[in-house]
């Protein structure tokens, strides 16, 4: 299935725990996060890599211990991961606060994974001056506890984090760009695999490795492949599975609004006059998950992407049990409705989904679109 | 037992609180009668004294969840809103106050009245994601309302910096403008002072009646905990403190004479996560076997004092800690909270309910078993359920569990 070009990625996922492993053992110092509001330019201009911890596809064995069944299957897995050991690379946690699965999760992992630090940063929930004066005191607490394990951040090392990062992003919208224009040769599960690979890889080997993918700087290839046009919305995506199941039962998948997708890389910077203003202008403006936001500030900028796409229709996508995507769910569909635009939802266990049943779901689903 | 059920109520105190529920209610739907500004907003933070002492009616939605499963009602509610596309996965008190808004509070005769409409919602940027997002959906469904967008930061009440109270204090007096400008009222000083120390008032009598439950026997129970309504919707007014004295002088009176709620207490137990609302009378089921439910992490919501003399820090203070005391915002502070209770309150077992409707206050539980095991020794079961939906719970699974736990602990005892 995966082409040449997604092969490395591919190979970056499978292989993250034994490269980063060595990495630490080289004596890079790994942080890992949760959520794409965390602003890992500062945990890498601290010295540190941020790696975004991931569940993975697995059966799990040790999450019963800590978790209830009703917590996300994202959360469990990555925690049942780390319990059996697969994250000790790790220094600790730094997160940006986001939902109660995720704000629990960093306090279990802290009494029950060992790690130097296991830090939330109470993200402000408005956008005012006061708020941002706020946010700039819990940047600011945040690396002096960074410095006290070994971080080395400076005003400069920020700004050539914001530079790297920022030339990440536009490289990956870029390769957005060519997805709605159906001009990519790759398929969703593929697409999913070079987003992925760059929250395991240290950003500058992640950087070389999309800037050496033909595809994403050189001439862009036609799209060989039909299907009806498709947005898929949700949380993560970890299982690129369920894609390959979208797009084998006729759908296109040409654009996301995902947070293992385009919710993590937009947008590229912040405005400000240095660069933790520049930085709090981004996390500020982060592109709207719905812990963050109401409905009316999602609604628009999914509306902005179907209209970009060409997409007919939208494919939620939702971890079971992950409350904020399931609380705005009935206030999008009917906003989508008034306009029009179809959808449908499909939740993701720990399980996996059933993949006959969805089959026939999704063919019926394509079938009224056509 | 049932599995719907009231509880069994022994203090005098229990009349005296319906009475003090139905005049919250009525005074609630009288506000907007007379074109008071009635303001819903959500539980455990400072502004329920701002809107007291402005002479804003505040109105709980998620107190409503509470009063609609004592009465019933909750599934009629769970359906409109299932209806709507609410999953059910969802936590209850959201689905059931979405169901209400959208279903019966449309239609006359439901008890004490029901809710009036709201002039001024303040939906929260705190707290938990249900919470945030029962606003959002009441935005929607009242699109008259003037709405405050609050914000409050989420940290473990022991990492609660300067910076993060300057900011809840900022976010305090946006709160009182914004009140202002959408009301016409002005917030007076003296005023405040007045609420804040009342508000003070109730916590302290609130810790209080609390430790009596340390004596042996118990004066009352977790079948009692009802009187915590006053802590949820009345704080920082005369009514709480009036009715907290007397809940005190009852239980006072009781220990003195050393009444229990049994009389032969074997076994104290301690109960984590909320209550089951709907089926209140499981409290009850314990006695049968010598046992009464002595303490629980709910009610330590409200055992913080305020300085009087700094009303609006105390507020932004309270605020702060309110939420993530009893939630996994601050499980370690949780945990070490529990530890402490079950010492002063020699108890005996632990019932951890594990709550499909409340994923913020189940998670950290575990830690709090394995705690409770390492540090005291003190057993504790695991039982599934749910605060609003009783389609989570089964009274079979739970009195097999139960009833084998309070035999091994009566075994260990004897
Ligand atoms: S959707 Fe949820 S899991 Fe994903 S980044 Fe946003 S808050 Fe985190
Ligand atoms: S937003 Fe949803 S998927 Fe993400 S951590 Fe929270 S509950 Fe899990
Ligand atoms: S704290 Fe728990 S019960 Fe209360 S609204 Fe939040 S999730 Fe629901």
């Amino acid at each position: 299935m995966s082409s040449e070009l997604a092969a490395r990625f591919h190979d970056a996922i499978e292989n993250q725990e034994p490269r980063l492993r060595t990495l630490a053992a080289q004596g890079r110092r790994i942080l890992g996060y949760f959520c794409t509001y965390t602003p890992v330019e500062l945990i890498h201009a601290s010295g540190f890599v941020p790696v975004r911890v991931m569940g993975g596809v697995r059966t799990l064995t040790k999450a019963d211990t800590l978790a209830p069944s009703f917590l996300c299957p994202y959360m469990r897995a990555a925690l049942d991961k780390a319990l059996s050991g697969e994250y000790g690379f790790l220094s600790g946690i730094v997160q940006g606060y986001t939902c109660d699965a995720a704000c629990g999760a960093v306090r279990i992992w802290e009494r029950n994974i060992p790690g130097e630090i296991y830090h939330t940063i109470a993200l402000p929930y408005c956008d005012s001056p006061s708020s941002r004066r706020f946010l700039l005191s819990e940047i600011d607490a945040l690396t002096v506890k960074l410095r006290a394990i070994g971080g080395t951040f400076s005003e400069q090392s920020l700004a050539d984090a914001i530079e790297l990062y920022g030339k990440i992003r536009r490289l990956i919208l870029k390769l957005y760009q060519i997805r709605y224009d159906e001009r990519l040769s790759i398929q969703a599960s593929d697409f999913l695999a070079i987003i992925q690979a760059g929250f395991m890889t240290p950003p500058e080997d992640y950087l070389r490795m999309l800037e050496d993918s033909a595809p994403i700087t050189g001439p862009s290839v036609a799209s060989e492949r039909g299907g009806t046009r498709v947005l898929v919305s949700g949380s993560l995506v970890e299982d690129p599975k369920i894609l390959d199941l979208i797009e084998e039962s006729g759908g296109l998948i040409v654009a996301d609004d995902l947070c293992t997708g385009i919710r993590n890389f937009e947008p590229v910077s912040g405005f400000g006059l240095d660069p933790i203003q520049r930085l709090i202008d981004r996390y500020m403006n982060r592109a709207p998950c719905p812990c963050r936001s109401r409905v009316s500030d999602r609604a628009p900028f999914i509306e902005h992407l179907l209209e970009r796409s060409g997409a007919q229709g939208v494919i939620f996508l939702f971890q079971k049990y992950c409350t904020p995507h399931l609380a705005d769910h009935p206030s999008l569909v009917e906003h989508f409705k008034a306009k029009e635009i179809p959808s449908i939802a499909v939740e993701m266990e720990e399980t996996g989904v059933n993949e006959g049943q969805l089959r026939t779901r999704l063919e019926a689903f394509f079938e009224m679109l056509r | 037992m049932e599995k719907t059920g009231k509880s069994r109520k022994r203090l005098r105190a229990a009349k005296e609180l319906n009475r003090v529920v139905t005049e919250y209610y009525v005074e609630c739907g009288r506000a907007k009668a007379e074109g008071k500004p009635v303001g819903w907003m959500p539980p455990m933070n400072g502004a329920i004294e701002i809107f007291y002492a402005m002479d804003i009616q505040p109105v709980f939605p998620e107190n409503w969840s509470p009063i609609c499963a004592a009465f019933g009602l909750a599934e009629r509610n769970f359906e409109v809103a299932e209806g709507m596309g609410y999953s059910r996965d969802l936590c209850g008190y959201m689905r059931n106050i979405i169901g209400y808004v959208h279903g019966l509070m449309k239609e006359e005769g439901t008890p004490l009245g029901g809710l009036p409409e709201p002039d001024i919602l303040l939906s929260p940027g705190g707290g938990c994601v249900p919470v945030i997002k029962i606003f959002q959906a009441l935005e929607r469904r009242f699109p008259n309302a003037k709405v405050y967008p609050a914000d409050l930061p989420q940290v473990p009440t022991e990492e609660i910096r300067q910076h993060h109270v300057d900011y809840a204090i900022a976010e305090i007096h946006r709160l009182i403008d914004f009140l202002s400008q959408a009301t016409g009222r002005k917030l007076d000083q003296d005023r405040l002072k007045e609420v804040v120390k009342l508000s003070d008032r109730s916590c302290e009598l609130w810790d209080e009646i609390m430790t009596y439950r340390r004596r042996i026997p118990t004066p009352f129970s977790a079948a009692e905990i009802g009187i915590m309504f006053v802590m949820v919707t009345r704080q920082g007014t005369q009514t709480a403190v009036d009715f907290l004295t007397t809940v005190r002088d009852e239980v006072k009176e009781k220990s003195a004479q050393g009444l229990g709620v049994l009389e032969q207490e074997k076994i104290r137990l301690f109960w984590d996560n909320i209550p089951l609302w709907y089926n209140m009378g499981l409290f009850n089921h314990f006695e049968g076997m010598g046992g009464v439910v002595v303490a629980e992490t709910y009610s330590s919501a409200w055992s913080l004092r305020l300085d009087v003399n700094r009303p609006i820090e105390a507020l932004a203070l309270k605020s702060l800690k309110s939420y993530p005391m009893v939630s996994c915002v601050s499980v370690d502070k949780r945990v070490e909270m529990v530890i402490k209770a079950c010492k002063e309150y020699s108890i005996d077992g632990a019932i951890l309910h594990r709550n499909k409707s409340c994923l913020p206050i189940t998670l950290g539980q575990m830690d709090i078993k394995r705690a409770l095991e390492a540090e005291l020794g003190i057993p504790s079961i695991v039982i599934d359920a749910d605060h609003m939906d009783s389609r989570n719970f089964s009274v079979e699974q739970f009195r097999t569990r139960v009833d084998a736990f309070m035999e091994m602990l009566l075994a260990r005892k004897s």
